[in-house]
């Protein structure tokens, strides 16, 4: 698998698990970290992650089109 | 609604570099968000969550999120999204202890797969994920195996009943589809939601091709006014892999143009002679209601020419017409479904019917065959020798088990 993540402010590091899951994400909380989840681009099905944008301030929106 | 409205509130920030915007997407068809970004002008960055990793419980969810990670804002009310700045961008937050820069973890696939061989199925779980997110089409087969076998380890594990439907799903709209995708991606989802009736984005995965009065609103109807809308603006509207169907608008009219009429039976006495040679691919799907209520459910017939036999509609004869005979007692909304010709002399498309059918009041459990046939006019060839066909359609209901 090729992996050309342009992420510049994080190091890679291929490893086998999978990113630790929130216990309980129901209840993302004030204080709480935001789970380093790895997930694919919609424009190229790339690895990318909220974590690739450390150093700024982020808002995400967490939604559906329906 | 939601998100459109934050960003109206945010772009200008957006644009200039004040706050990154991004989105992830809970839905099984991401490219249907992409129509909806187009049509909204919203041009950030989305990530795609058709297997609700984040173990989302509902959506949407807007959090603020500062330099280190962590989560400063969880949704905040829709009233502050013109607050943003004094509110989250103007805050200053400390540096959390030994919070350096976090190592990205990215799947490796050989790992995961050695990982995968000790057995365990959380082991198994990561490996199907990882084959679904990153193996592209040519894995596809291979996560559902995955997801299978760490399913026989821990039968009750709700997420990986899931993840397996939304695979079924994906390979079903897929050129790799086999027979019974999509009822085993609704099976497994039903599955996934006996084991957690409160988990949200799983049941509206059923609702979205459930029956309609099983729905709390329309999932795609949106769809029309963006189209039009984007139209108007002289762009062309981004192309959808996978058209949303009759279940999927809130008025069934915007599916295939189906007839209700009362009629006799076509084929009564079972004389047309069957498709054995398999000239049109059917598949059936029954999607049953998320509530007891009702019972309800909604029937998806796909037809589509066998590729592999160079089959054909013939459109310059009838129509593709199917006949349902369910059992006394049963309603439907109709008996009789037809699904019109294109204009053009012979196709290759795919043609779908939805209808719903409801049992007696009486009869809350049990397996129920609802007998089914489709009649149509299919060319063996482009310039082939064109038949008269009839398929017998295996539709089975199951009741109960809806125990929410």
């Amino acid at each position: 698998m090729r992996l050309s993540t342009p992420i510049a402010l994080v190091a890679l590091l291929v490893t086998g698990s999978q990113v630790a899951m929130p216990q309980d994400p129901s209840r993302f909380k004030v204080g709480q970290r935001f789970p380093d989840l790895v997930l694919p681009s919609i424009d190229n099905g790339r690895p990318t992650s909220i974590a690739a944008y450390r150093g700024k301030k982020v808002l995400l929106h967490i939604f559906a089109s329906w | 609604m939601h998100v459109p409205v934050w960003h109206e509130a945010t772009k200008v920030l957006w644009k200039r570099g004040k706050v990154q915007v991004v989105g992830i997407l809970e839905e099984q068809h991401p490219d249907r968000a992409r129509l909806f970004m187009q049509w909204k002008r919203m041009d950030w960055p989305l990530m795609v969550d058709s297997l609700n990793l984040l173990e989302m419980p509902e959506v949407p969810v807007t959090l603020g999120i500062d330099e280190y990670g962590i989560v400063r804002l969880v949704n905040p009310p829709r009233k502050d999204a013109g607050r943003l700045e004094e509110i989250f961008l103007s805050k200053t937050y400390e540096k959390p202890s030994g919070a350096a820069l976090e190592r990205l973890t990215v799947p490796d696939l050989t790992r995961t797969k050695a990982l995968a061989a000790s057995g365990s199925a959380a082991a198994l779980r990561a490996y199907g994920n990882a084959l679904f997110l990153w193996g592209g089409p040519a894995r596809l087969n291979e996560a559902t195996e995955v997801y299978q076998r760490a399913l026989r380890l821990e039968p009750a594990d709700g997420a990986t009943h899931f993840h397996l439907g939304v695979a079924y799903r994906k390979r079903y709209d897929s050129e790799d589809r086999q027979a019974g995708d999509f009822q085993h991606a609704v099976d497994e989802w039903k599955t996934a939601l006996d084991t957690d009736p409160n988990q949200y984005i799983w049941r509206r995965r059923i609702q979205q091709y459930g029956p309609r009065l099983d729905k709390p609103y329309s999932f795609y109807d949106w769809v029309i006014t963006a189209r039009e809308e984007i139209r108007k603006r002289g762009e062309k509207p981004v192309l959808l892999s996978v058209e949303p169907g009759g279940a999927e608008f809130a008025q069934p009219s915007n599916g295939p143009e189906i007839s209700a009429a009362e009629r006799e039976a076509p084929d009564p006495k079972g004389r047309i002679v069957r498709d054995k040679g398999k000239l049109i691919l059917v598949e059936a799907a029954v999607v049953p209601p998320t509530k007891a209520t009702g019972l309800t459910a909604r029937v998806h017939v796909e037809f589509r020419p066998n590729v592999r036999l160079k089959a054909h509609w013939n459109n310059e004869a009838g129509p593709l017409a199917v006949w349902v005979e369910p059992p006394a007692g049963w309603q439907t909304n109709g008996h009789y479904f037809s699904v019109p010709n294109p204009p053009e002399p012979v196709s290759v498309e795919p043609r779908r019917l939805e209808f719903e059918l409801k049992p007696p009041g009486d009869v809350e459990s049990g397996v129920v065959s609802i007998p089914t046939y489709a009649l149509y006019y299919v060319c063996e060839d482009v310039n082939g020798v064109c038949l008269y066909r009839r398929q017998d359609i295996q539709l089975t209901v199951r009741l109960g088990g809806a125990k929410n």
